[in-house]
């Protein structure tokens, strides 16, 4: 296990790499004009421009640009470690500020992540063991609804309901743990509720479907067979199987998520990393994409990582192959 | 959220506005707004206001900062210049008064010496606290000097102020032009008269920054979030800053340029110094939210007290509620948008072809497009009124009924053009045929393209329209050869007209980066630097009359560039300008006096006054 660990964690280095290369190509070589002449002022002239490219670091060749980039990474820059580089809109270090909205985002991941298996893997049970009812029928109505509904439609559409016509919800915005536990709370809440919607609505539908398929296995009808309990079938035997698929897509979701729930960081005024990213894309802000793009990238293969490894424990055949 | 009690006031104040404009009548006009008249103003309350980003081109330094909204804050809240505005709207907002000066300064009579006296008793806010000096702001000119500053707007000051140049260490003795014989006087020598030099030095650039403060930051937009107050309010959380050295220096608590910017009264501040600000509120919080609709509705439900130029489906509601419409301020921004024509490039090489362009053009439509009159006023020419003095109000050298286009004056003109061979006022040569033309892929581009298209075509002209995000980095490009581009627009830096036609019609352009879109004035030696074919007939210069204009003051000096506006519109005809911009804003029910600040073009912080309701 310990050498399938490291050969994972040297893959994720290379995706990583692989990941920074094509958002800095992205972003430094193929946009037709000049990141430098965005901050030059209105009426740049070709020494501010200049000027505007020696602080930035964009007078340099571009593969030099790259490495300084990767370096800093690994080995830290002037803000320290791990090297970020410096904003060009707020002109400041990234790193405290992703830092800062990583947090953010992972207050929302978590607890729309606990909102989305609870209802999603709650609502698939109901509804396969209650297969073909109006339960069932309704679960997975709600799961269409769930599935189809944009997240920014859905966020405007409870803006609307809870906070401007019922008056239950305190609005947009953020308020940290730290300052006022209850209003950090009062402000989550519907962006929780709404950004599980969809995760949730797509979970019921996979363990519905996940259970529904173990339970039409020849094992189940023999532990039935041996005279096991209906609860002691389906607890132990059905929802173990059925519910190691969801491992890895959770994994997958959730370190998804953590790099930036932009719309709904957008709709509720959140300030995390995906609304960091949506105004350093408008500001063409590069180091800040490059740093949310590298630590997004990081979740991912990260969390990929964690995932196979649960799953190999999970499932032994995994663990064989 | 607002309390059940501050909803009685605000419905109270509601019904209230509702009688005053039953008795007092509002604008029929959405482009004619009155301002309420709520009589005498209430100190107090703390203005909020809510946008989707700062956009600050320089992380809000003054050095560098190039950004009318962060100059309506620096010059309103945080910063005092030499001379400045009096923050009001209209004409008087353009008027120049003395700020940090006693008065006006003594000029010598060849216009190359300005002597300022500064008043007494004008100190730092927290935490440098002390008086400020000549060489206070001497040493802001210093830092604009600075290359590693990259001080935006430098070229007011370089060659215009004897050896300031910037790059270039002034050596222990200072600038050459800045002496400061003493604390309280400060004497700039200039190297040629410069009829603006007022309005330059009106600037925020200029105003003082206290070296021990801002020595600590040599990257250009650092001091930003160390920014030192010299006006009525300054960062909350200034007087925690701990200036005993670079290292302890920590970033202002008021400031985070990815949140808010918070600010809050300037202890230090001597109201008695300050004519022109009154100062009525507590503070004001800018805050980001990047919720348009919900920051719009907040606006509307009185949680915040200000939205720029709301989207078109809340500014329609501004417009149409009665009592919304109280709320709704609309002002002349200085800016006019226009259509560009390339001088260098056919069809458009011809100035009848040109003329026929202007006469030809639905305006009307154009105006439709950018959402009706309160975007703004059709432009019949170059330079905003204001900033000529109205005396160009009535002057219209493509005039048609609605300003919808005058189809047989443009064919008349067609025909004395090259391109029209048979004389029937169309243009009949190839060259006509599929014009490239680069606009922008958003609106109102996008719904302006129709109106241009079908009025070009009426005189032979179809076009090959290209919508893409970035349309400036094309048309900036002189080897692009871009023949004609919607996108373009220009608002005033100062009230002067310099700094539209400085920049615009000057032809030692850039070959990238340039703003002189049309090639006015062109020479053999420029197109062959940016790469480009020079066309057969010579392109008209107006170098000449940009550097007469200069030199002039005052009346004269007006006069001199209405005549080049009239001389560019008629003569050269490098544009066909169709509007002359609006800035509008809404506002919530607790904002009982509205001012706008036409040096900024955006709110007069320092004279809006707010109920107390904006206290709790």
């Amino acid at each position: 296990m310990g050498r399938y660990i490291a050969r994972r964690l040297l893959y994720l280095m290379m995706v990583v790499l692989i990941i920074t290369l094509a958002t800095f190509l992205i972003f430094y070589v193929m946009p037709p004009g000049d990141p430098a002449v965005a901050f030059a002022g209105k009426t740049p002239t070709p020494e501010v421009i200049e000027q505007v490219k020696i602080q930035f670091g964009l007078d340099k060749p571009i593969h030099v640009q790259y490495l300084t980039f990767v370096r800093n990474i690994f080995l830290g820059d002037e803000y320290g470690w791990p090297g970020l580089g410096f904003s060009f809109d707020t002109r400041s270090p990234v790193k405290e500020e992703l830092f800062t909205r990583a947090a953010v985002t992972m207050q929302l991941g978590f607890g729309a992540a606990v909102l989305w298996l609870l209802v999603g893997i709650s609502v698939g049970i109901v509804s396969a063991l209650r297969r073909r009812t109006m339960v069932d029928r309704a679960a997975m109505g709600f799961a269409l609804f769930g599935v189809s509904a944009p997240v920014f439609a859905v966020g405007l559409f409870a803006l609307f309901v809870f906070w401007q016509q019922l008056d239950w919800s305190p609005g947009t915005g953020y308020v940290p743990i730290r300052e006022d536990p209850g209003e950090w709370l009062a402000h989550m809440i519907l962006p929780w509720a709404v950004l599980a919607l969809q995760y949730a609505a797509f979970y019921a539908r996979m363990v519905r479907g996940n259970l529904l398929e173990t339970l039409g296995e020849d094992y189940i009808r023999t532990a039935r067979a041996k005279g096991l309990s209906e609860r002691k079938v389906i607890g132990k035997h059905g929802l173990r199987s059925s519910l190691t698929p969801v491992v890895t897509i959770f994994g997958l979701d959730f370190s998804l998520l953590l790099g930036g729930a932009v719309l709904t960081e957008s709709v509720f005024n959140i300030p995390g990393l995906g609304q960091l990213v949506i105004s350093a894309v408008n500001r063409s802000d590069i180091p800040v994409v490059l740093a949310v793009t590298v630590v997004a990238a990081l979740f991912v293969t990260f969390m990929s990582l964690v995932v196979d490894v649960i799953y190999g424990f999970l499932d032994p055949r995994v663990r064989l192959s | 959220m607002p309390s059940k009690k501050n909803l009685w006031v605000v419905a109270l104040l509601l019904v209230l506005s509702l009688v005053a404009a039953a008795c007092g009548g509002t604008g029929d006009d959405a482009g004619q707004v009155d301002t309420p008249d709520t009589g005498e103003v209430t100190k107090g309350g703390v203005a909020t206001w809510e946008s989707e980003e700062f956009a600050f081109t320089n992380g809000f330094d003054p050095t560098g900062e190039y950004l009318g909204e962060a100059w309506a804050v620096m010059t309103n809240m945080l910063l005092r210049t030499l001379v400045s505005y009096p923050h009001v709207a209209g004409a008087p907002g353009n008027e120049i008064v003395p700020d940090l000066a006693e008065d006006l300064p003594e000029v010598s009579e060849d216009g190359l010496t300005y002597t300022f006296k500064l008043k007494e008793g004008i100190k730092f806010g927290p935490p440098v606290s002390r008086e400020i000096t000549s060489k206070d702001i001497e040493y802001a000119f210093r830092r604009i000097a600075t290359e590693s500053q990259v001080a935006q707007y430098a070229n007011y000051y370089e060659g215009t102020i004897k050896g300031l140049e910037v790059g270039k260490d002034p050596g222990p003795g200072g600038i050459e032009g800045i002496e400061t014989p003493d604390d309280k006087t400060i004497v700039f020598t200039l190297t040629k008269p410069t009829g603006d030099f007022l309005n330059r030095v009106a600037m925020p650039a200029t105003a003082p920054i206290p070296e021990e403060v801002a020595k600590c930051f040599t990257k250009a937009g650092e001091y930003g979030r160390y920014l030192i107050s010299s006006a009525g309010y300054m960062f909350e959380g200034s007087e925690d800053l701990d200036i005993s050295s670079c290292d302890t220096m920590k970033p202002i608590s008021g400031f985070n340029p990815t949140k808010s910017q918070v600010f809050v009264r300037n202890p230090d501040y001597d109201q008695a110094t300050d004519e022109y600000r009154q100062n009525n509120i507590d503070g004001m919080e800018h805050r980001l939210n990047t919720n348009t609709n919900d920051f719009e509705q907040k606006v509307i439900a009185g949680d915040v007290d200000f939205v720029y130029t709301p989207t078109p489906a809340t500014l329609r509601k501004f417009v149409q509620d009665p009592e919304l419409k109280q709320r709704l301020y609309i002002n002349p921004g200085d800016r006019t948008w226009y259509i560009t024509m390339n001088l260098a490039e056919p069809p458009f090489d011809d100035i009848h072809v040109r003329k026929a362009a202007n006469l030809i053009m639905d305006k009307e439509g154009l105006q439709r497009a950018w959402g009706g009159p309160t975007q703004g006023e059709i432009a019949t020419h170059i330079i905003p009124d204001a900033m000529l003095n109205e005396a160009l109000a009535e002057y219209d050298p493509y005039p048609s009924e609605n300003h919808a286009g005058d189809e047989a004056a443009a064919k008349e003109e067609m025909k004395q053009s090259k391109y029209d061979t048979d004389g029937d006022g169309v243009c009949d040569d190839p060259v006509c045929e599929d014009v490239l033309q680069i606009g922008s892929n958003t609106p109102p581009n996008t719904d302006m393209l129709p109106v241009v298209e079908s009025s070009l075509e009426k005189i032979g002209i179809t076009l090959d329209s290209r919508e893409v995000t970035d349309a400036y980095t094309p048309i900036q490009t002189v080897a692009k050869e871009v023949p004609i581009s919607i996108r373009p627009g220009w608002g005033k830096d100062y009230p002067d007209a310099f700094t539209f036609v400085g920049f615009l019609f000057d032809s030692d352009f850039p070959c990238t980066g340039n703003y002189n879109y049309s090639l006015v004035g062109l020479t053999e030696e420029k197109a062959k630097e940016c790469g480009i074919d020079m066309p057969d007939e010579p392109i008209p210069s107006v170098d000449k009359d940009i550097a007469t204009c200069v030199d002039l003051t005052g009346e004269e000096r007006l006069n001199c560039w209405a005549e080049l506006d009239k001389k560019l519109m008629e003569e050269v005809v490098p544009w066909i300008p169709y509007l002359d911009a609006q800035v509008v804003f809404g506002t919530s029910p607790r904002v009982t006096k509205f001012e706008f600040d036409q040096f900024a073009g955006h709110v007069a912080w320092s004279n809006i006054a707010l109920t107390e309701v904006a206290n709790e």
